[in-house]
């Protein structure tokens, strides 16, 4: 897409081109991540004022407004080219601790998105809650934070909000303080995610021992001279993977997944399966390309980081598929997708080589499809959500017949599971097209056959869920459906119509990803 | 490679001696079980119920208000001692107070939160109480 706008945009959208009449100062580039805090900080002040008002309508408008207003920003600084190469090249701020570009907007978009959803869909959600303000306030933060670990450069500072996400995730998944099975999760995702955490802070002390700096820049350029130190950046580098795979439930810190996202509250499971999981695709994307930069001195170490990702990607991605097969909980099925989902995801670091002609692209459609992910995975938790605020019940058995009492509901549901598929009038076919037809470029075809055969698998367990909805007879458990809760029908219908709306708009989508990809092997 | 044999010679030295004092007084010291030797050592005082009791958790939010201050206290220290240095070199003053506000003022928002929704308030448990009472009775 043509990054030089034309004159009708405003002077202020020329914020980091120094080309506009007046532009914007420099910290105005972390906007969208200000917005969130700002948000946050007003609802724990909400709270203060009126600490025992049980209605959460104020709260979830103040957080929603929040995400939108963040998710403006960083759709409107996307659209005009900031932290692109052809406007100036990339922010830098903190002395290069954050940097603000295509990657780190595009994906605090797909966070920003994800969290208005989901805090509108709490409002019904939560309705009997006795502290809301809580919730929402643990929800902006860690969206705030993700969207910090999106623009993070320095090791110090991706530490630091990975654990401005991990902290209030664990909170958010023992949420439902009397139910068992919340409290069960979060006690299992917060032992996981300590652990994951240490190695993950091992691995960037032994990167920093090997490298003396944290700055991913500096690290990048002590990597062609490590000498007798290679063999410590590589246990470094190995052991950072792990934490990688923690935050985007992939093989081998997967195991969390499907017992966190079916304990949790099912806003909370669409929140951390849809925006966390993208914001550590964001972090991993931009420490393996700036820092470990697949230029031969990686290799040359003896860890060929691309390989590593694609034994990684194909395991998860069968694994998550086959295991989603079996289930009998549609809740726990999705974990299970949500897994293959970042089996696929990897693609876009598995399907790289050093001097590949369509390395950007790969990444690319990888970055499109979390993208799309985001809104057809989030509305199809949330329709869950729907289901367990009736009470109907959380097998397929159980959701027989939902299309007789919700039909509108059961459509957007029956989008999702197509569009989750790959099926082709939907935008999650477009993204693993894309996905497919970059890895076949760059030389890699087995891993789109691979993942090509995982889809038609999913394609089974998918339309397990439509049958059950539209065909199966409905049962007596369907008298529970007796509220028509808005706000939570409101979000997944506008999930759905965007999943539907990103089939014309899926153009300006992969160009804005695949230059933000490509921007990054520059 | 010489330093790691020595390493190596103390380490052996190290484990061997404990280990060897240990068996040696196993085998020429008389067995004499006695229920004073196997007690927990408690500075003389007899010990008294078991170490696996559950804390009240009003402990924990008092230590987690406590750690409020206590970082605010750490990341303080190195902006006070620059601030008059900075000051004469400079840089303006609203640079210097501004982000060291914003930061306090964020601490503030949580810590007044976290005080008008009663982590401070230090409620009795009914059972506790029940509790303790019937311990203390004859």
């Amino acid at each position: 897409m043509s990054v030089q706008q034309p004159s009708t945009v405003e002077p202020l959208a020329a914020l980091p081109a120094q080309t506009g009449a007046a532009p914007l100062p420099e910290w105005t580039a972390l906007g969208p991540v200000l917005a969130l805090v700002a948000a946050g900080l007003l609802l724990l002040l909400w709270d203060t004022v009126f600490p025992n008002r049980r209605t959460n309508t104020e709260l979830s408008v103040i957080a929603a407004v929040g995400s939108l207003a963040a998710l403006a920003l960083s759709g409107w600084y996307l659209a005009a080219g900031t932290g692109r190469p052809a406007t100036g090249g990339a922010i830098t701020l903190f002395a290069e601790a954050i940097t603000i570009d295509g990657l780190a907007l595009f994906f605090t978009a797909i966070v920003a998105s994800v969290t208005t959803l989901v805090v509108v869909a709490s409002r019904d959600y939560l309705t009997d809650h006795e502290t809301p303000g809580e919730f929402y306030s643990l929800v902006v933060l860690a969206a705030a934070g993700m969207a910090l670990l999106a623009s993070a450069s320095s090791l110090a500072t991706i530490f630091v909000a990975l654990e401005m996400v991990s902290l209030p995730s664990y909170a958010l998944v023992a949420y439902l303080k009397e139910n068992r099975g919340s409290v069960e999760a979060g006690l299992k995702y917060f032992l996981v995610g300590a652990v994951s955490s240490a190695i993950f802070v091992f691995g960037i002390s032994l990167v920093y021992a090997a490298t003396g700096s944290l700055l991913l820049s500096d690290v990048a350029a002590a990597f062609g001279d490590l000498g007798d130190l290679a063999g410590v950046a590589g246990v470094g580098v190995v052991m950072m993977i792990a934490g990688f795979a923690f935050k985007t439930a992939s093989v081998p810190v997967h195991f969390w997944a499907p017992e966190v996202y079916e304990g949790a509250p099912a806003p909370v499971s669409a929140f951390l399966s849809s925006a966390s999981k993208a914001a550590g695709f964001a972090v991993a994307f931009r420490v393996f390309t700036e820092a470990f930069h697949l230029g031969g001195e990686v290799t040359a170490v003896g860890i060929d980081w691309a390989l590593v990702f694609a034994v990684l990607a194909v395991v998860t991605m069968t694994l998550g598929n086959f295991a989603a097969a079996v289930q009998t909980e549609v809740k726990r099925m999705l974990a299970y997708s949500s897994i293959g989902h970042a089996g696929y995801a990897l693609i876009g670091l598995a399907a790289i080589s050093a001097g590949g002609s369509h390395n950007g692209a790969v990444m690319g459609a990888s970055m499109a499809h979390l993208f799309v992910y985001g809104f057809m995975n989030t509305g199809a938790f949330l329709f869950i959500a729907m289901v367990e605020r009736w009470g109907v019940g959380r097998t397929f058995e159980d959701y027989a017949g939902l299309g007789t009492v919700a039909p509108m509901a059961s459509v957007a549901m029956t989008v999702f599971m197509f569009s989750l598929a790959g099926l082709p009038p939907f935008g999650g076919f477009f993204s693993k097209y894309f996905l497919f037809a970059g890895a076949v470029f760059n030389g890699f075809w087995w891993l789109a056959a691979v993942g090509a055969l995982n889809s038609v698998l999913s394609l089974y367990y998918y339309s397990r869920v439509v049958k059950a909805i539209w065909i199966e007879d409905p049962t007596d458990a369907l008298a529970a459906v007796d509220s028509r809760p808005t706000a939570l029908y409101g979000a997944v219908i506008v999930a759905a119509v965007a999943t539907v709306v990103v089939l014309p708009g899926f153009g300006p989508v992969i160009e804005t990803a695949e230059a933000a990809a490509t921007a990054l092997f520059g | 490679m010489s330093d790691w044999i020595a390493i190596g010679a103390l380490a052996v030295v190290g484990i061997g001696i404990p280990l060897g004092m240990m068996g040696v007084s196993a085998l020429l010291r008389p067995s004499v079980p006695e229920q004073g030797k196997r007690t927990i050592y408690e500075s003389g005082e007899v010990p008294t119920g078991s170490a696996h009791i559950r804390f009240n958790i009003q402990y924990y939010m008092v230590a987690l208000l406590f750690l409020v201050f206590d970082i605010e206290t750490v990341l303080l220290f190195p902006w006070v001692v620059i601030y008059r240095p900075a000051l004469n070199a400079g840089v303006p003053m609203a640079r210097l107070l501004l982000p060291m506000l914003a930061f306090v003022g964020i601490l503030t928002v949580g810590l007044v939160w976290a005080w008008r929704n009663g982590a401070v308030e230090w409620m009795s448990s009914p059972r506790a109480m029940r509790r303790k009472t019937e311990r203390n009775q004859p």
